[in-house]
């Protein structure tokens, strides 16, 4: 069991609240009764150090003057997975990783990469990790195979470049000028950039954004490939297909602090709506008020169709019983389940692409 | 600092440089058509009429009809002149003047006397700058067949009239003497202020400073490949400008210690104001529009296209608040004029301009982010 301090975002009080790390506890501010939620993260002291994490953030803050851009955040990232760091835009994710990569200087707090604190070890540390920045563009005028040479050149340990264009699918490409690249294969060629030191941990800062979807797949898929090479990935972004399609582990972070943590499974049980059965196009008018007098969630939309909340599989079946039993005509049946979308209007009652 | 990331980082630089037309152009080959076209102008080739001026002693009809027959020709345009006494080479100092014809009192005389005795001539004097060579023969066999014309009709051929050829001193060195030498200053401080404004924003901005904060690559390595790359640029630049100089325009040029600590200071200099600059501007278009700010004015004022005697006083002393100004002087003195204290003296200032805005550009650049 641990405490800690927190501070209520109505009147202000600062107090303490109790949990085990994992634990999302309710706690009441004792000065004006607003209720919520405290988050107790997997990761909240230094001591808690193992070699299975590739990274370790300790109460980490950034602030702007009076803005905090990024609030007292803890986590950790196990060695050889995929961890997205959702938020909307201003959300202090790039905040975030650039205090990590050491471009930004912390306000307090402490990051290990690899066991070894960056404050004191990044030199080290720089051997070890790769990273491509946010809105990332290499020098113009020089090949594909240029730019990886040249940025192998920086590192004393180097991964074989043939190797990565191939496993990047540049072999085409690798003696085209940068500035003559599309946006996906510049994004590609930065994913590729990242790997030229043949690193433990790779950074990826919103690879994707301002890519159009055929592009988004493709860089998509170069991640997931770097995760069966057994990298780390420390991915950031805004887009919630990119975190569901790709991460092992998704923390979401808002206005600077994290309001939710865990797999994707984890986060869709803890604040989703589970699963909905969508009934569409259906002609019996009483069709609702039937599923409901068998105790179902069912509600009426907008274009006619019924959305039923299913919270077990099972209970599917009683559904299309239900639906045959009463002779309820309709076109189709889907089952959609929740999606983080769903998640983060949950937790902050917006719509992240709205935030964004 | 590790030489293999060094010269990494230069061929890189090498090869995006010489991909790049347009930078290319406006630095290699821009100078030189500033230095052909500034050179036609201001050398006398490519006019179409030459200012000759003409004393007249003699004022006869014979004098007379000599200079308009010069005056017709569609070359030469006579501009006669009075003085007062016989100090002609005086006269000619004073007025910067490039070349002049003097006709003698008693030419009349002598042309009706040459006439009538076989040995009598009768002499007039063109006097020409032997820096302006190129015109100045020109206008020598302009004359010559004016002369050759006027001795056929009076005597059908007969060498009556004389000129004597009389070289001058007024311009021992020529424009391009000292227009060359600027040229180079003002390029190496294009590059030079360019060239760090374009590491410092578009770098900055295309993410390249942030990646390679994450990498092993160290500040003074970078700067010092830059550096590095930046003066190859500017001996190749100034090495062409010379080449130019001396095959087109047959200017004695001198390769010296001073005029290579020059070059060298300059870099520093210029680079220095460069990332001094780039410290106080947001984007690439108002890096640009900041490095013309400060270009242009150094361009016009400090002696590189005119010299600062033809310019207000004021402005004579707002060029020496200008760094470009020393760069220029200095060049001149150790390249062109050989004049040893001035090059040391303007070196020696170059070189604390130098000192003084790379140490500042160095402090004020910022890789890390806030």
């Amino acid at each position: 069991m641990i405490t800690k301090k927190v501070q209520c975002p109505k009147c202000g009080q600062i107090f303490t609240a109790s949990g085990k790390p994992g634990n999302i506890v309710r706690t009441t501010c004792p000065s004006c009764s607003l209720t919520g939620q405290v988050i107790f993260e997997k990761v909240i002291s230094s001591e808690i150090s193992g070699k299975d994490f590739a990274i370790e953030v300790i109460n980490l803050r950034k602030e702007y003057g009076s803005l905090v851009a990024v609030n007292n955040i803890s986590f950790s990232v196990r060695k050889g997975e995929v961890f997205a760091f959702l938020g909307p835009n201003g959300a202090g994710k790039t905040t975030t990783v650039e205090m990590m990569e050491s471009i930004r200087q912390p306000t307090a707090g402490a990051i290990k990469i690899l066991g070894k604190d960056i404050s004191t070890s990044f030199s080290e540390v720089k051997e070890k990790i790769g990273v491509l920045p946010q809105e990332f563009h290499s020098f113009e005028r020089l090949t594909v195979r240029e730019t990886l040479e040249f940025f192998s050149n920086l590192f004393k340990k180097r991964a074989n470049i043939d190797e990565i264009i191939k496993a990047m699918d540049l072999k085409d490409k690798e003696n085209t000028l940068y500035m003559n690249l599309s946006g996906g294969l510049k994004q590609r060629v930065g994913v590729a950039i990242s790997l030229v030191n043949d690193p433990e941990i790779v950074f990826l800062d919103e690879p994707t954004t301002g890519l159009d979807p055929k592009a988004r797949r493709e860089v998509w898929e170069v991640i997931s490939s770097l995760r069966n090479k057994g990298k780390t990935v420390f991915l950031t972004t805004h887009y919630m297909e990119e975190a569901e399609y790709l991460a092992d582990c998704i923390i979401i972070i808002h206005k600077g602090n994290i309001i939710a943590q865990g797999s994707l499974n984890e986060l869709i049980n803890e604040y989703g709506q589970g699963h909905i059965l969508h009934i569409k196009n259906c002609k019996t008018p009483d069709a609702v008020d039937v599923l409901r007098d068998n105790g179902f969630n069912a509600n009426k939309e907008h274009n006619g169709d019924i959305a039923i909340k299913i919270n077990y599989k099972e209970r599917v079946l009683e559904v299309l019983s239900i639906l045959s039993h009463e002779a309820v005509d309709y076109d189709s049946i889907d089952i959609r389940r929740s999606n983080l979308e769903e998640v983060f209007l949950q937790l902050t009652g917006a719509h992240l692409s709205e935030e964004g | 600092m590790r030489p293999k990331v060094i010269w990494a980082s230069f061929v890189a630089d090498f090869k995006s440089f010489f991909r790049s037309k347009a930078t290319l152009f406006w630095t290699l080959l821009f100078p030189v058509m500033l230095i052909l076209m500034f050179g036609a102008i201001f050398s006398g080739i490519g006019e179409t009429e030459y200012e000759l001026v003409v004393i007249d002693f003699d004022n006869s009809d014979m004098s007379q009809t000599f200079i308009n027959i010069l005056d017709d020709t569609p070359i030469i345009k006579t501009e006669v002149k009075e003085i007062d006494d016989n100090h002609i080479l005086q006269y000619i100092k004073d007025n910067n003047i490039k070349r002049l014809i003097l006709i003698p009192q008693g030419f009349e005389q002598s042309v009706a006397m040459a006439t009538i005795d076989e040995d009598a001539v009768a002499n007039i004097s063109f006097y020409f700058d032997q820096s302006e060579q190129q015109s100045n023969s020109i206008i020598r066999s302009v004359i010559s067949s004016v002369v050759t014309n006027i001795n056929m009709n009076i005597s059908g051929g007969k060498d009556i009239i004389k000129i004597n050829d009389v070289e001058t001193i007024t311009g021992e060195f020529g424009f391009i003497d000292f227009f060359l030498p600027g040229m180079i200053g003002f390029t190496i401080m294009q590059t030079c202020i360019y060239g760090s404004l374009e590491r410092n924003t578009k770098f900055k901005k295309d993410g390249i400073l942030r990646k390679l904060l994450t990498t092993p690559i160290t500040r003074s390595e970078w700067f010092f490949s830059k550096m590095f790359f930046q003066l190859i640029l500017s001996f190749l630049s100034a090495a062409l400008i010379i080449v130019i100089g001396i095959v087109v325009y047959g200017i004695n040029i001198n390769v010296n210690i001073w005029m290579i600590l020059i070059i060298i200071g300059t870099n520093f200099l210029f680079t220095g104001m460069g990332m001094v600059i780039s410290r106080f501007v947001k984007d690439e278009d108002s890096a640009g529009m900041a490095g013309g700010v400060v270009t242009f004015p150094m361009m016009f004022l400090a002696g590189t296209f005119f010299a600062l005697e033809q310019m207000p006083e004021f402005l004579q002393i707002v060029a020496r608040f200008l760094p470009l100004f020393y760069v220029n002087e200095g060049l001149r003195a150790s390249m062109i004029y050989l004049k040893t204290d001035d090059a040391i003296f303007y070196t020696a200032i170059v070189l604390i301009f130098a000192v003084f805005f790379f140490a500042s550009g160095l402090v004020l650049t910022k890789w890390k982010e806030d």
